[in-house]
């Protein structure tokens, strides 16, 4: 079978897991205007910017010879969990009947379909290969997320500008012919060293800037929709953290409730005292991991959203009260496909130049002023 | 103590209800009325840019409240059905009226609905906050909301029997319950369906009394309030999986109730720009109405549509289901 899926963030992790099942894997690449133009061009006109860019990118795989798409079905209140059902509409109408979309709703909502899907996409391996690879596959994505925070934490500083970059891309390709544990962890050790061999700035830890991304999964993950946002902020100085990264993503959904991490269910609690029930989406975990950064010591946020996404509507709704209760400036960016990226540098530029005048001792005062226009004459909130 | 029911969102289907229930407790209780400009735009300003006319218009009421009353009523929808959730907003809604409008702070009423399946919202434990907050007894508060629900029931079975929600929430105020049943009669030239939530259809400032408008174009009209709940479900069985939301359900429910309705000549879908979930409603709607080969436009409203275009619109659409039902009649004949 030809296999491919949705691109989103380390596409190199499902890459891994349909390899693993001796799949045929086809690499959906990495989206660009195109797949976004092929995406808008079949979709609803309201559907979210995320439903419109996985349209697209399974379009492009089935140019490159896809017959088997595999994805998540997505449950609770929003319309995640009818991208499924939406795009095999799609893909019928337009005529694309040898292609078959494996859609995996959560378990718990129809077990046998679940189980039907995971001996489809299984393959015949043995099941206590499948075991050992898929906790191979768990140890793959820590470390790559690992890497990836250093990642994050060196690029501000890098004497070589874009070196951090190019390193991370070639840690990547090294990743990707990882087959197994022994390899992985040596692989790993090796790229360690990678970054931490490159020239970087010493800066007094009282002139860092840190800056946390959080909001919808798929404008946070995925750089190709969000500019590159943790790039930009790196090339600005800044160090980045996000609120979601695949290996917590993993323990906080797929690993049974009472086998979670604790720190997921602070984050929860954390959201909840502004929005006190959870109501879909990251919404709750958007403002938890707002409430969690401003705690742990960072100095501001950029919230990421498809534009009118339904959770983050409310979450957008509460940032001015957020902010102003707990002292850390947010900006909140809508994301569509009419968002140019020339703004949205500027917006960003802005925000960390009051972020940096902050730290410095300025006034808030000062900082609020230059905000009123903005919020004036963008659709941005910032605060 | 007076307390201020927004005239906005569910306001249209639930007011009998609430009503009756802070009544039956003492209060006074303050109906902030029909969407006007002024609060449109007090709404508009206060909430965030991208959000729903509905929202919005909402924010607004809140706002015009608080200023004649102590409290306002703010429920936080979750769930009436199982394993279905409101829209995010509505989940979301006491959130973010605290975030949004300044003076909410504390004088918020807002009881969390969530139900496994009780549409008529009337479980005592729902209000169970109340006797914390003013002192009611649980007795009290189960005595109120039992009576609540046996006007409500009244109410609903109005709607059923044939009345549009904004009639029969004027048979509540005015208490001609009987005379209104008998009312009940049709004798337009053609039948429209006319689908949305009721707070794009009835808010006369978001569809612009679009059914007014089409009664006097002698059109008979049938809403999804007039389909009961059993029956709007049970023409979603054929759907591999149902949408999550409640509201949307019925809608669609109902939609497919009566394209299967010979009296329907057409469907109108309402709904306000930059909704969510109608953005799928929307598109089964057309699908199934062009299956079952019947005429179907959608009205999508915000604060900044026009009246005389609209007009135009529905002038058309109905122009054409008469031209429609002339020529199949003189073919009969
Ligand atoms: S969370 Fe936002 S982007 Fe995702 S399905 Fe819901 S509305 Fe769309
Ligand atoms: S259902 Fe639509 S109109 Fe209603 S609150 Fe949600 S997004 Fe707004």
């Amino acid at each position: 079978m030809k296999v491919s899926f949705p691109y989103m963030g380390s596409a190199i992790v499902y890459k891994k897991l349909f390899e693993f099942l001796e799949h045929e894997v086809v690499m959906p690449p990495k989206p660009t205007q195109r797949t976004m133009d092929l995406g808008v061009k079949y979709s609803p006109e309201f559907a979210c910017i995320p439903l419109k860019m996985v349209m697209g990118t399974y379009l492009e795989a089935i140019e490159k010879g896809a017959k088997v798409l595999v994805t998540s079905g997505g449950h609770g209140p929003c319309r995640a969990g009818f991208y499924g059902d939406t795009h095999r509409n799609i893909l019928k109408s337009l005529g694309y009947d040898d292609v078959e979309l494996i859609i995996f709703d959560a378990p718990q909502d129809n077990w046998r379909a679940f189980f039907r899907n995971v001996q489809k996409i299984r393959n015949g391996v043995p099941w206590h290969k499948v075991i050992n690879r898929m906790y191979t596959l768990y140890r793959f994505v820590q470390k790559l997320d690992e890497l990836e925070k250093m990642v994050q934490k060196i690029r501000p500083y890098e004497v070589n500008k874009g070196q951090t970059t190019q390193v991370w891309n070639q840690i990547h390709e090294k990743f990707d012919k990882v087959k197994t544990r022994k390899q992985l962890y040596e692989v790993y050790e090796e790229c360690k060293q990678m970054l931490l061999s490159i020239p970087t700035r010493k800066v007094d830890e009282k002139d860092r800037i840190r800056v946390g991304i959080v909001g919808e999964i798929y404008v946070v993950m995925e750089s190709s929709i969000n500019f590159g946002i943790e790039e930009i902020l790196g090339n600005l100085g800044v160090e980045v953290e996000r609120s979601l990264y695949l290996f917590e993503w993993i323990n906080d959904n797929l690993v049974p409730w009472i086998l979670r991490p604790k720190r997921f269910k602070e984050i929860i609690k954390k959201g909840q005292r502004y929005i006190k029930i959870l109501i879909g989406g990251h919404a709750v975990e958007t403002v938890g991991h707002i409430i969690d950064f401003k705690e742990r010591g960072f100095d501001g946020i950029v919230h990421l959203m498809p534009f009118a996404c339904l959770p983050e509507l409310v979450t957008q709704s509460l940032i001015p009260k957020i902010s102003k209760e707990i002292d850390i400036p947010i900006l909140s960016l809508p994301i569509d496909e009419q968002t140019g990226k020339a703004n949205m540098l500027t917006r960003i530029e802005a925000f960390i130049d009051l972020l940096k005048n902050r730290k410095r001792g300025k006034t808030r005062e000062i900082f609020i002023d230059n905000i009123q226009e903005d919020v004036q004459e963008e659709r941005v909130v910032m605060v | 103590m007076k307390i201020a029911i927004p005239h906005s969102l569910l306001y249209y289907y639930y007011f009998p209800l609430w009503d009756t229930f802070f009544k039956e407790l003492g209060f006074e209780v303050v109906d902030t009325g029909p969407t006007t400009k002024d609060i449109l735009d007090k709404g508009s300003k206060a909430a965030v840019s991208d959000i729903c006319a509905p929202i919005k218009i909402f924010t607004g009421h809140v706002i015009e409240g608080l200023k004649v009353a102590d409290y306002v009523f703010v429920p936080r929808f979750a769930r009436i059905k199982k394993p279905e959730y409101f829209c995010p907003k509505f989940m979301g809604l006491p959130d973010i009226i605290e975030g949004t409008v300044e003076e909410s702070k504390g004088r918020v009423i807002s009881p969390i609905i969530n139900e496994k399946n009780n549409e008529n919202i009337s479980s005592p434990k729902i209000y169970e906050m109340l006797t914390e907050m003013f002192g009611f007894s649980y007795r009290e508060i189960r005595l109120a909301i039992k009576r609540a629900e046996e006007v409500f029931e009244r109410f609903k079975k109005l709607m059923h029997s044939g009345l549009s929600c904004d009639k029969a929430l004027d048979s509540y105020r005015t208490g001609r319950w009987e005379e209104d049943l008998r009312r009940v009669k049709k004798d337009g030239d053609v039948t429209i369906a006319v689908l949305g939530y009721v707070y794009d259809v009835y808010d006369s400032f978001i569809s612009m009394d679009v059914i007014k408008k089409l009664e006097n174009l002698g059109v008979n009209i049938k809403t999804f309030e007039m389909v009961p709940q059993e029956v709007a479900y049970d023409n979603l069985k054929h759907y591999r999986k149902r949408l999550f939301w409640t509201f949307s359900n019925r809608v669609l429910g109902a939609g497919l109730h009566y394209l299967k309705d010979p009296e329907v000549d057409g469907v109108i879908h309402v709904t306000a720009f930059g909704c969510g979930p109608d953005a799928i409603v929307g598109r089964f709607l057309q699908y199934e109405s062009d299956v079952a080969g019947k005429p179907f436009t959608t009205l999508r409203v915000d604060e900044h549509t026009g009246e005389g275009h609209m007009i135009t619109r529905i002038e058309a659409f109905v122009d054409m289901l008469k031209r429609k039902k002339w020529a199949k009649l003189s073919e009969v004949l």
